[in-house]
């Protein structure tokens, strides 16, 4: 087979002429249009901000505030993590363990205050859950919670199982928490002293 | 352009651009990132595989599984619900005002006017963040992936064909290991029309002892061994369903928000 | 002969040794890359005759496939059109023709090394990064050896002006060795945490398959257009500002768009890409003005038409690619065949067949000796063609059926993979007249090859039995 007729032992050459500006200058108003395209879409560098958000701005924004959807689903998560290894993921303890949550007394009481105290300050001695006696102990778990925290906990026990009880905010627990230097574990005569 | 210095000098310098781009910022922004937190929780994420599941990985990166799935959730948008979490004291008049009310899909300035609507009627509303996208549609996942998801995988399986579904969220939407096990022995069994190979030598027919093995699979007719012989998946099919069951997708992070749903009360 | 043929003839013959190993090994690769295609396309045809065996399945068959064709085909094919060029262009002989014949030994053992790494499940699972370590290190090594020896040589030549090619050749030396190392201890030797390593392949990716066949293909092609059209490249300026605008937007791209890295990446992943159309246009216009008009165009299905369909399938592989990631095309397309279609048009439909010309012209010059099949050439020439328009054109628009299926969440998953099986079975055909055109290409070599070898034994046989001469025989 044969390549075209010309000598194939001259290397090609390269035209010289002068340089185009058209193409200069088309390069010029792409590389602006890209910049604005990267202004609107990168979120300039923030590692926070992924497509389908623009900014750091609107991500912000799209933030779920806590609502009490989110609220209880919090307070959902803290429990499984922190109560319910021994008052049971149902509410109703283990003998033995822990005494029940749904149903108890101390936990749909109309005021929360005593409630407040049990995990902030844990309890010893004998203390009576729905009829039975209790003689456990319990250590203070609510008290590396922060307020949001165990508000949440609360709320979501006093509303779970078929309890039926206001909520506790992180207001009120910010409250009990500053009245407590110090605290020791409660006996049933002192959490009965305290009002409800 | 005479000197072969100057050319080496300039494509040195734009190859230095583009790794910098590309390698070293990658690397300073996200190379030693740390667990995040989950959105209104204590708990951060991700949490890093246990043995079984990180051999997994190792087993899906050995077979090319990343050939034909991808592990990447996307996501086209962002969208507001409203949610109503009271009717207050006149549900009837609520009622009416929700018929006429499109409460999905808003955008924030429209779920504001809805919330407003509602507020003055005397209800109480939330409003949820809902991601949006086909992905998020077929419940492969409940919001895009970030780079947190991958944090403690040894090798990034990310793919890039959709010859098969998407697996980031396999382990929420699939999270039967007896499934998983079957469709890798005999994808056609539980998957009609799938083009899936069946990974038959990960599992080993074998006779039937004493009794049957309590690994053994239950498969369905047509896929069945030969009388008196039983599939029973080695070492490695485990490994892989243990790792295809801790994939999930669907935790919220300051990145990848939504308002998870909360599962009515007892 | 004149003393400028003379002169040719010596640098042509200086190169045979190395170009022989180098494109004879790379031609093997072609054959069992191309095989290897076809097994995995077939694996969707009939998926459960394959499920006995691990090599018999797409993750694996696929990888080894695509490596076969980059590693054991391009690579070497290129650096061996390109040590040529540099001798022609250079107006000096290679000198040291061992290292080169080492060092393409080695490459070929490398990759040899690597597939079967593939095959025993060692690979790393990095797409175009699969070599376990082993055919790594051979592969880098052996680059090294070469890419040293190359501008030893280049350094050393004759003629010290520089020609368009020379800058997208050198530039092209430079890159690989930046890009592996970099990619294969970040990600395999120390991994880097997280996505990262994601990143990194496809910065990887991007560098290897788009930038460095870019560069090489269109280095081959501005030298080979004007010596075959018998015209001065047009222009200097065009090929000067084609170089620059490739090799930075082509190498600042690679993240898709929606990846699950920040932002940042993909948008400037993205914008990078659309630049690209810049030195599609100057590329464009170079071609043009170079080849149109000119004499001696009649296709005869040789060099010249190989280095031609090479260049127009280089435009529109860039145009796909830009294509891609154009926001709404590229939301349609991402994740379906359309990837691998601007894939294998560029790798094959580009860059290989603009090495089949590239080598169709080089070898029987370099070697002395003329292809046994010379009618072969113009059949290879024709089954490539059809075979990458069948492969690219199914795969494309399967891809985008399929990408409308994925993108609408009232179609079960299930059709969209349905919808692609007339397609796939469409690019089977192509790939089964790609896998015979490759035959083609390697018969003609291995009986080059297996000629040059008879002729070095007739060599030595004349030689043995040529009457001596006095002076030979001892007093």
């Amino acid at each position: 087979m044969s390549d075209p007729v010309i000598s194939t032992s001259s290397e090609p050459t390269a035209a010289r002429s002068l340089a185009p500006m058209w193409i200069l200058v088309l390069t010029l108003i792409l590389l602006f249009l890209g910049a604005v395209y990267f202004d609107r879409h990168s979120g300039w560098f923030d590692q926070q901000v992924y497509s389908p958000y623009a900014s750091a701005a609107m991500l912000d924004s799209y933030q779920p505030k806590s609502g009490a959807a989110a609220a209880a689903a919090q307070g959902k998560r803290v429990y499984e993590q922190v109560c319910g290894l021994c008052h049971g993921v149902d509410g109703l303890g283990k003998p033995g363990q822990a005494p029940p949550l749904a149903g108890s007394d101390w936990v749909i009481a109309k005021g929360h205050n005593r409630l407040a105290h049990i995990p902030l300050a844990g309890i010893n001695g004998p203390i009576t859950v729905g009829g039975k006696n209790w003689n456990l102990g319990m250590a203070a778990m609510g008290a590396a919670l922060s307020d949001a925290d165990l508000a949440a906990v609360l709320t979501y026990i006093r509303s779970s199982w078929g309890n039926q009880a206001g909520e506790v905010t992180a207001d009120d627990i910010k409250t009990i928490r500053a009245g407590l230097v110090r605290p020791q574990p409660m006996s049933l005569d002192q959490l009965m002293a305290m009002p409800e | 352009m005479k000197n072969g210095f100057v050319i080496f000098l300039a494509a040195f310098a734009m190859i230095f651009t583009s790794w910098s781009a590309f390698v070293l910022g990658p690397q300073l922004q996200l190379g030693r990132e740390k667990q995040v937190p989950v959105l209104n929780s204590t708990e951060v994420y991700p949490r890093s595989r246990h043995g079984e599941a990180n051999q997994g990985l190792q087993v899906y990166r050995a077979n090319g599984c990343a050939a034909c799935h991808t592990e990447q959730v996307q996501q086209d948008g962002v969208a507001c619900e409203v949610v109503l979490s009271s009717a207050g004291k006149n549900p009837a008049a609520i009622s009416n005002l929700l018929a006429t009310l499109n409460l999905r899909g808003l955008s924030q300035a429209d779920a504001q006017a809805v919330s407003d609507k509602i507020a003055a009627g005397g209800g109480k509303v939330e409003t949820h963040i809902v991601a949006v996208g086909p992905d998020i549609a077929r419940g492969w996942g409940l919001r895009h992936s970030v780079a947190e998801d991958f944090l403690y995988d040894n090798v990034v399986q990310l793919g890039s064909l959709r010859i098969g579904p998407d697996l980031a969220g396999v382990g929420t939407r699939l999270p039967d290991a007896n499934w998983q096990l079957l469709h890798l022995y005999a994808p056609k069994s539980v998957v009609k029309d799938s083009l899936m190979p069946p990974f038959r030598y990960l599992f080993e027919t074998r006779k039937i002892g004493d009794a049957p093995s309590a690994d053994a699979l239950n498969l369905p007719q047509g896929f069945t061994p030969p009388a008196g012989y039983e599939v029973v998946p080695k070492p490695e099919a485990k490994e892989l369903v243990a790792y295809l069951l801790s994939l999930h997708a669907d935790v919220p992070l300051y990145d990848a928000p939504f308002t998870p749903v909360v599962v009515a009360k007892p | 002969m004149t003393v400028n043929e003379t002169q040719t003839n010596k640098i042509d013959a200086s190169c045979r040794v190395p170009l022989l190993v180098l494109f004879g090994g790379a031609a093997a690769w072609l054959v069992v890359g191309s095989l290897l295609a076809l097994l995995a396309s077939l694996t969707f045809h009939m998926p459960d005759k394959f499920g006995d065996c691990p090599w018999g399945t797409y993750g694996h068959l696929q990888p080894a496939a695509d490596d076969a064709l980059l590693y054991g085909f391009c690579i070497p094919a290129g650096l061996g059109v390109a040590l040529w060029i540099f001798a022609r262009l250079g107006q000096t002989p290679l000198r040291g023709a061992l290292v080169p014949v080492v060092a393409a030994h080695l490459w070929h053992l490398g990759v040899l090394v690597g597939l079967v790494g593939i095959f025993v499940g060692d690979s790393t699972g990095f797409a175009w990064l699969e070599f376990p370590r082993g055919g790594s290190a051979l592969l880098f090594f052996s680059y090294l050896l070469l890419g040293l020896w190359a501008l030893m040589n280049f350094s050393g030549r004759r003629d010290s002006g520089m020609f368009p090619s020379h800058w997208f050749l050198v530039a092209a030396l430079f890159l690989f060795p930046w890009i592996y190392s970099a990619a294969n201890i970040l990600i395999v030797g120390w991994p880097v945490r997280g996505v990262v390593q994601a990143v990194i392949a496809w910065w990887f990716g991007n560098n290897l398959v788009f930038v460095w066949t870019s560069l090489v293909g269109l280095g081959t092609a501005f030298y080979f257009l004007p010596k075959f059209s018998g015209r001065p490249l047009q222009t200097y300026f065009y090929a000067l500002f084609a170089f620059w605008t490739l090799l930075f937007f082509g190498s600042m791209r690679g993240v898709p768009s929606g990846a699950p890295v920040p932002a940042w990446l993909p948008t400037l992943s993205s914008l990078n890409s659309l630049m690209l159309i810049i030195p599609v246009i100057a590329i464009v216009i170079i071609g043009w003005k170079t080849v149109v008009g000119a004499a001696g165009q009649e296709c005869k299905g040789g060099s010249f038409c190989m280095v031609k369909f090479g260049f127009v399938a280089f435009i529109l592989s860039a145009l796909l690619l830009i294509a891609q990631s154009c926001p709404v095309i590229g939301r349609l397309t991402q994740f379906t065949w359309f990837g691998p279609a601007q894939t294998q048009l560029q790798l094959y439909g580009f860059f290989a067949i603009t090495m089949f010309g590239a080598i169709y012209h080089i070898l029987p010059r370099a070697v002395g000796i003329e292809f046994a099949f010379p009618k072969l050439i113009r059949v290879q020439h024709w089954l490539a063609m059809l075979g990458i328009f069948i492969l690219v054109a199914s795969l494309a628009v399967g891809g985008v059926e399929q990408g409308m299926k994925l993108n609408d969440p009232a179609v079960a998953f299930g059709d969209s993979t349905k919808a692609m099986l007339m397609f796939l079975r469409v690019s089977t055909t192509g790939l089964l007249f790609i896998l015979l055109a490759n035959l083609l290409f390697a018969l003609n070599i291995f009986v080059m090859i297996l000629a040059w070898k008879w002729s070095l034994v007739k060599t030595v046989f004349a030689f043995v039995i040529s009457p001596l001469n006095k002076a030979e025989v001892k007093a």
